[in-house]
């Protein structure tokens, strides 16, 4: 079984549980204010996230100040690649400190290239911190853009996604529209099905959607995590509160739905 | 003080410097056995024996080697892309150029790929076996199964089976640049892969496949 998911634990190893709201920042999500205090207060010199571009693509960037950052809130729902490009801008610019935002696959490769840095080329030595989002699988971008041609709307034109219980709601300029989920699921790329990892076990910090109140669940899993966290409370950025046990054993819940469903389809492959 | 035999068994050394930047930590709570120091001795069990570069195939003197380092030690560690996937090594060409990596010829415990694994590899594994466990040393444990490990099984394996989500793992890992995303999946540029094995072993599909 994958080294730090299972049945018994689906969500890895834990520090401490939080449930957060942004503070200081108007229009800014937890994560983002989390990376507006580590910039502010010199935690990191950088920070590398996804930015909307259009529709829903994304594009990696590599932020350097407060105003960029605010740029970039929001999701964009496909996996966007960290590429050669973002390579040269680590390795050429003189930034050593750089907090990492992506999806529990991308927190796998970076907590092993920090851990195991393979080749001496690697730039193992300028991550600071790994912030995981949690995830249930990513699209198969032509095929989700031909789901929701269906319901006669444009890629271009959706300004938001989430998640309302079995539903999907696409925000697009002229509204919303619910694509029940079991729909959407056909849409999700064939590796992510094969995917343990729901909350992001190998991040600091892996953040995603609360269940049972309003609000950012925070799962911080090393000393290193749980303290931007508690600094990033006391500096004001955020407003944190211990997670109830409710809330715990419904995130244990969703956790399992996804391990369980990388157990079936991988006995299903073999 | 536990004793490390550190052992190239005719690769570029590169393994190797990059241990010996890594000795002033290992010498404080490890005996290291090692050319370099003009200390080698194979008459002696070990706790580890690191071992980098790939067996000659065609050199009964390198396998008699092989074998009797594994008779020694406890731990025997394939260091290095050459040692544990064969790396560039597999290239080669000509009757007496017939190259493997050692889990050919012997039982390796871990695998350690990486051409050359950065110094800070051999500490923080060593540390895990210290620790008992620790992330990754399953994976290193699971890839002594492979005696060969590059951008084409990358391809093979997990591009081609439709796994990739397009992460950008490999391509961030590559050394020599061989991988690039088209299309938001990786390609590989055949020539410039020296099969040193870190895109596959990056890859978060291929790994959570392997520790299943």
């Amino acid at each position: 079984m994958f080294h730090d998911v299972n049945l018994e634990n689906p969500i890895g190893s834990v520090e401490g549980i939080y449930v957060a709201k942004p503070k200081k920042v108007e229009n800014a999500g937890v994560v983002t204010s989390i990376l507006l205090y580590m910039l502010e207060n010199k935690k990191v010199d950088g920070v590398v996230t996804a930015r909307k571009v259009k529709g829903i693509l994304g594009k990696i960037l590599l932020i350097k100040t407060r105003d960029e950052l605010l740029n970039t809130v929001g999701n964009c729902w496909s996996v966007v690649p960290y590429t050669m490009k973002l390579k040269d801008m680590l390795t050429s610019s003189n930034l050593n400190k750089i907090a990492f935002v992506g999806l529990p696959c991308q927190a796998q490769f970076l907590r092993h290239m920090k851990t195991f840095p393979l080749v001496e080329s690697d730039f193992a030595n300028k991550i600071y911190v790994i912030i995981s989002l949690f995830c249930m699988g990513t699209f198969i971008t032509d095929g989700f853009v031909k789901l929701i041609r269906e319901y006669k709307i444009s890629p271009e034109d959706v300004k938001n996604i989430d998640i309302d219980k079995d539903y999907l709601v696409i925000i697009h300029s002229d509204g919303e529209i619910k694509v029940p989920v079991d729909i959407v699921l056909n849409h999700i790329q064939h590796g992510c099905l094969l995917c343990p990892d729901y909350t992001g076990v190998f991040a600091d910090i892996s953040a995603g959607r609360a269940i049972t109140k309003k609000g950012t669940l925070l799962i911080t899993r090393s000393k290193l995590g749980d303290n931007i966290i508690k600094k990033a409370s006391e500096e004001g950025y955020i407003e944190v509160e211990s997670a109830s046990e409710d809330e715990i054993t419904k995130l244990k819940e969703k956790a399992l739905e996804k391990l369980k469903r990388a157990m079936d389809y991988t006995a299903k492959l073999l | 003080m536990p004793s490390i035999l550190v052992l190239d068994l005719g690769g570029c050394e590169g393994c190797i410097a990059s241990i010996m930047n890594s000795y002033p930590k290992l010498e404080k709570k490890y005996d290291l056995y090692i050319s370099y120091l003009g200390n080698l001795n194979l008459d002696r069990e070990f706790d580890f024996a690191i071992v980098s570069g790939p067996v000659s195939l065609v050199s009964s003197e390198k396998i008699d080697l092989l074998k009797k380092v594994r008779e020694n030690s406890k731990i025997l560690v394939a260091y290095g892309s050459c040692a544990s996937v064969g790396g560039i090594f597999l290239y080669s060409k000509g009757q007496n150029c017939r190259f493997a990596s050692i889990g050919k010829v012997v039982d390796i415990d871990y695998s350690i790929p990486g051409c050359p694994p950065a110094s800070r590899t051999i500490i923080n594994f060593l540390n895990c076996i210290e620790k008992k466990g620790g992330r990754f040393l399953e994976l290193f444990k699971a890839l002594t199964k492979y005696q060969k490990l590059s951008g084409f099984d990358l391809i093979d394996d997990v591009v081609l089976t439709g796994l990739c989500v397009g992460c950008g793992a490999c391509t961030l890992s590559c050394p020599t640049e061989a991988l690039q995303l088209v299309d938001g999946v990786p390609d590989l540029i055949v020539e410039k892969c020296i099969r040193c094995g870190t895109c596959i072993v990056r890859c978060p599909k291929f790994t959570q496949n392997i520790l299943r």
